[in-house]
């Protein structure tokens, strides 16, 4: 007699957008959606909000060498725990680079100090910002 | 939402309601305010936040923007924000030590 069955894989959804800045609350909007699906309270809901959105932002600024015209990927996985990849074409703009418009404000402070599982990857032409929150 | 911006003057200052989401999108008409009110002359600036739902670090960008604007005149600019998912944003950035943050425009207005 089988007890338990396989263990139920979790839940994905993948959304593209091209590099509007205006897309942006479309993502944080889903990314809140299925954040409250978790179950868990609404303080984890808007701190999802605010990283998925902080992620698409950083990515979404222009960068030398950046793909304008390719979009960006934003995978979310979510089961008990909530992971999110967001994926552009091209390099993104890192740390330490000069932006008057943020002058005194490292850009990707937001974010760092949101969430503890952060890292950004570049993978060839791609760069990648994935955030993870384990299971409540 | 969208972002909204309602200005007013009061006791020599300007106060800039704000209310909607401050993001990559609306920030810049946040900082075309900013920069219209300095550029006639308003170097006193109260930014209330109370209506605000939604920050991120392009509206840190434009708020820090703004008060090295104001300054450069010998200017002020004060926060109002007593939501305690925004005031975390300030604390994260450390943002919060850089700001005068007040909990009300009575308590921001009494202050020189």
């Amino acid at each position: 007699m089988q007890l338990s069955g396989p263990a139920t894989p979790p839940s994905t959804v993948t959304v593209s957008i091209s590099r509007d800045p205006a897309l942006v609350r479309t993502v944080r909007l889903v990314a809140a959606a299925l954040a409250r699906r978790t179950g868990r309270d609404e303080e984890f809901v808007e701190e999802v909000r605010l990283a998925v959105g902080e992620a698409c932002t950083l990515l979404l600024a222009p960068s030398p060498g950046g793909a304008e015209s390719e979009p960006l990927t934003v995978a979310m996985q979510f089961d008990d725990g909530f992971a999110v990849d967001v994926t552009c074409e091209g390099p993104a703009p890192l740390a330490g680079l000069p932006d008057t418009e943020t002058d005194g404000l490292e850009r990707w402070a937001l974010l760092r100090g949101l969430i503890d599982d952060f890292r950004v990857q570049h993978d060839g032409a791609m760069t990648r910002v994935s955030m993870s929150w384990p299971d409540a | 939402m969208d972002l909204s911006l309602e200005t007013r003057t009061e006791d020599g200052r300007t106060i800039v309601e704000v209310g909607g989401e401050i993001d990559v999108y609306t920030a810049p008409r946040l900082r075309d305010k900013i920069t219209e009110l300095v550029g006639d002359g308003s170097y006193d600036l109260v930014i209330d936040m109370e209506k605000v739902e939604f920050l991120d670090s392009t509206g840190l960008g434009v708020l820090v923007g703004g008060l090295k604007k104001v300054r450069a005149h010998d200017g002020s600019m004060r926060l109002i924000c007593n939501q305690e998912r925004l005031l975390k944003i300030f604390r994260i950035t450390g943002l919060a030590k850089v700001f005068a943050i007040h909990g009300s425009q009575a308590e921001a207005l009494a202050e020189r």
